[in-house]
């Protein structure tokens, strides 16, 4: 079969099936009701739920740390209070690279040629991998927040070893995957391991659409 | 509300209009039935969305296609579904294609997979190709060169070929 063959073979086929594609009247006076794209009207609720927890979150600390810092640094508990600094500083920057995402989705045209929309959502998708490296980021804050100066005095050699152990293999594991985890690692094992799993699959697809679209734009280059 | 009015009956003459871009895009895209009916709709939500932006420099054509495409290879993201709608499909239909149990069917079954097979973006320009849309347009649907546009489809054909030969 040659080329026009197939193309007729197709056109003749789409048809056909078409003859029989109702688009029901009602059902399109339906979409005509659905208001302009709105910001938070296309997030899902628990998604809506995360950032408010997450703004929340930050305000209260932030502002909880700041009075600490004015009123009463002398007395404070250094450990806690630097941990939970560097915890609510890198949850803001997070929340921060969320916020800029949706705003950016929401500014996103459609109608625009294909590889300009695609590259856009699959830039857009990745910068969640900013959010992963910056969330780990966070690990070793959480083994020393509870510290306190009293440890200095009465703990064991044991203990010590025991909880350096720990922080520093979460220090060393969130900066390693800090500096790891990024688009070019993306067909390793350990990658593919920490990215497995359903909620993944948008990023890991946006990986490979990113690949069709630099390939679209080589060619480009080269034409 | 009068610009309301008018913007809701451009609409349906689009849609009405068009059905057949929204139709094969998403046949191309999605091989279950419901998948493709929540593209569909998916689609038709763009398009009225963006309505109102339309530009008359290009084709209406190409500027369903875009969007059509777009939702299409994006579709993957969605994970929530709307309420079921409107497209209807007579299976029969379906069927009555196949009445010719012949080499057509044979091959129509092939470029069907051979279409499943590409890439996302290498199937937005197949079905541009299918459809003879010329290179000038299918470039300003894509968003690459005009001569980049002819070597992907010479590839593309290339492939084919090849596919069908082995028959």
């Amino acid at each position: 079969m040659n080329e026009l063959e197939l193309k007729k073979l197709w056109q003749t086929t789409n048809e056909k099936l078409e003859e029989s594609f109702v688009i029901n009247k009602k059902n399109t006076e339906d979409i005509t009701r659905i208001k302009a794209h709105n910001l938070l009207g296309s997030m899902k609720p628990s998604k809506i739920f995360a950032l408010l927890v997450g703004v929340l979150w930050v305000c209260i600390g932030g502002m909880s740390l700041s009075s600490i810092y004015l009123n009463s640094f002398s007395e404070a508990n250094k450990f806690f209070l630097f941990s939970a600094s560097i915890q609510v500083g890198l949850t803001a920057i997070a929340l921060f690279i969320y916020i800029y995402q949706l705003i950016t989705i929401f500014q996103l045209d459609i109608t625009d040629p294909i590889i300009k929309t695609q590259e856009q959502l699959a830039r857009l998708k990745i910068t969640t991998l900013w959010v992963t490296r910056i969330l780990f980021l966070q690990l070793p804050v959480w083994t020393t927040f509870w510290w306190n100066e009293t440890m200095l005095t009465d703990w064991s050699i044991l203990q010590w070893i025991v909880t350096l152990f720990f922080t520093l293999s979460f220090t060393f594991i969130a900066i390693w995957l800090f500096f790891n985890i990024k688009y070019e690692n993306r067909k390793k094992r350990w990658f593919q391991l920490i990215f497995r799993g359903k909620e993944w699959t948008p990023l890991m697809k946006s990986m490979e659409l990113l690949e069709q679209v630099a390939e679209y734009k080589e060619q480009n280059a080269n034409t | 509300m009068v610009n309301q009015d008018r913007q809701k009956k451009i609409f349906e003459v689009v849609i009405e209009q068009h059905k057949g871009i929204l139709f094969k895009v998403a046949r191309a895209y999605c091989q279950n039935e419901e998948d493709r009916q929540d593209l569909i709709q998916e689609m038709m939500i763009q398009i009225w969305q963006s309505i109102h932006k339309y530009n008359d420099q290009y084709k209406i054509s190409t500027w369903m296609y875009r969007i059509s495409l777009n939702v299409a290879i994006s579709f993957y993201r969605k994970s929530s579904k709307r309420t079921k709608i409107y497209t209807e499909m007579n299976e029969q239909t379906v069927d009555a294609l196949i009445e010719d149990k012949s080499d057509k069917e044979t091959h129509l079954n092939l470029l069907e997979q051979f279409i499943s097979e590409l890439k996302e973006i290498d199937k937005a320009l197949m079905i541009l190709y299918l459809e003879e849309k010329n290179h000038i347009e299918i470039a300003e649907i894509l968003g690459i060169s005009v001569s980049n546009v002819g070597t992907k489809i010479g590839r593309i054909k290339d492939k084919l070929k090849a596919r069908f030969s082995q028959l």
